[in-house]
């Protein structure tokens, strides 16, 4: 039983990790921008572009493979 | 989870999607532009620009008002408003009333320092554009269903999100599968864009909701705190004689230290009484020119009557509204806004294409294929 709820842990993390981790940089960075003058800019430059950045990543390697 | 718990959350997912797919694409394609309004109004010639003066003092308020009179004649000035990242214009709103609908208003600009008319503001496509976005030119009901249709999105959002672990716990992060089937690929790809995505697309989504009830917690300040506010002065008359627009601004920067003028509203206008002026003052970064604090001043000498920050939920309002247009980032954030908005766009479309599919793939033999590729309980 203990066995099986942590397989489902690590499978729920290994799901649900990235996916998470993107959220809470998105959000970092949409409040950064308003509360951090031009540094939070720059962070949310980063941050809130993370998810475009995911999908670019994975649209080339798509294309890349596929190649 | 269950199949029958999948297929119930399916259900919710699938039917909030349908019901404003149509509106949200509308929204998505309108909000595209706006994201540039400032870029196109200047490319398209629709934006006031600013006369050159080499270190000249500004011209009085006053001087500016009366010329925003003299170019719309028999007609009040309502506001007098000033944008922070323009501070060589000065716009005004006249009207055929103190309270005349917004929609009446014409909005004018006016060059700071010599007071001559710079053109007007909020006109050409990208208005259009805005109405669409906003009210789909249906008024106060087009707004308050647009924010119904982004309600439906938040949930479609939080059951999408729901939907992700049984459809997605047998495949690493990421993972676009290259299937000879389309509507795999579609599946992978709607999943993703949807997941990474989905924090700015429920913030942008519930901002956008809460900006639909602006006239609703604008008409709950003036019933309320509003009112507390002009209390002491029922039963005065509107002023005969109005105070000088000067000494207006000079009173009210002196009643809140370190703030300036973002707009003065005329007495008799919808964010005051009919014997005040109110000076909306904001804070110098990047949040406090935000939060808005009002001072009321007596309309014919100028005189502080009372200053007080807005209540929570006008706050909430103001502060939601960077979060949706997300022009508080500089070029780059804008640049960041039009990509997410496009792969929003993206993910509505493909959650279409995939309805459409299944149903499609359902037709012929009459059995519920969702049931055949819900993932087993675990």
């Amino acid at each position: 039983m203990m066995h099986g709820s942590s397989d489902r842990a690590r499978l729920w993390i290994r799901v649900f990790a990235a996916p998470i981790l993107l959220a809470a940089a998105t959000v970092t960075g949409l409040l950064a921008a308003l509360l951090w003058g031009t540094v939070g800019q720059y962070v949310a430059w980063v941050t809130v572009g993370a998810p475009v950045a995911v999908v670019a990543g994975v649209w080339v390697s798509h294309l890349t493979q596929k190649t | 989870m269950k199949a029958r718990t999948v297929r119930l959350w399916s259900v919710i997912h699938t039917w909030t999607s349908l019901t404003s797919t149509l509106f949200l694409l509308l929204l998505c394609l309108t909000g595209l532009p706006l994201i540039f309004h400032h870029e196109i109004d200047e490319l398209l010639g629709y934006a006031p620009r600013p006369e050159a003066h080499a270190s000249a003092a500004p011209a009085t308020l006053q001087v500016v008002a009366d010329a925003a009179l003299a170019a719309d004649p028999g007609r009040v000035l309502q506001y007098v408003s000033w944008d922070k990242d323009e501070p060589g214009i000065v716009m005004a709103f006249t009207n055929s009333a103190p309270d005349g609908a917004p929609d009446n208003a014409t909005v004018r600009a006016f060059d700071a320092v010599s007071s001559r008319l710079l053109g007007p503001v909020g006109v050409g496509p990208m208005l259009i554009v805005l109405k669409l976005h906003t009210d789909m030119f249906a008024g106060q009901a087009g707004k308050l269903f647009l924010g119904a249709m982004g309600m439906l999105f938040a949930v479609a959002i939080v059951s999408g999100v729901v939907l992700y672990w049984p459809f997605t716990r047998r495949l690493r992060f990421a993972t676009i599968r290259d299937r000879p089937s389309r509507r795999v690929r579609w599946l992978d790809w709607h999943n993703l864009i949807g997941v990474v995505t989905v924090a700015w697309a429920l913030v942008v989504g519930l901002t956008g909701v809460v900006n639909t009830w602006a006239e609703l917690m604008l008409s709950q300040w003036k019933a309320t705190e509003l009112a507390s506010m002009v209390a002491p002065y029922a039963g005065k008359p509107p002023p005969v004689h109005l105070a000088s627009l000067d000494h207006v601004v000079a009173c009210a920067k002196q009643a809140a230290p370190g703030m300036e003028v973002a707009f003065i509203a005329f007495p008799g206008t919808p964010f005051t009484s009919s014997h005040h002026f109110a000076a909306f003052m904001r804070g110098d970064t990047a949040l406090t020119a935000r939060l808005l604090k009002p001072v009321l001043l007596d309309g014919e000498t100028g005189e502080v009557a009372d200053a007080r920050a807005l209540p929570f939920y006008l706050q909430a309002l103001l502060i939601s509204q960077p979060l949706h247009f997300g022009d508080y980032g500089g070029t780059p954030l804008k640049l960041i806004w039009a990509a997410l908005d496009g792969l929003t766009i993206i993910v509505i479309g493909s959650g279409l294409y995939l309805w459409l599919a299944r149903r499609r793939k359902r037709a012929p033999a009459g059995s519920d294929s969702f049931a055949r590729r819900a993932p087993a309980s675990s």
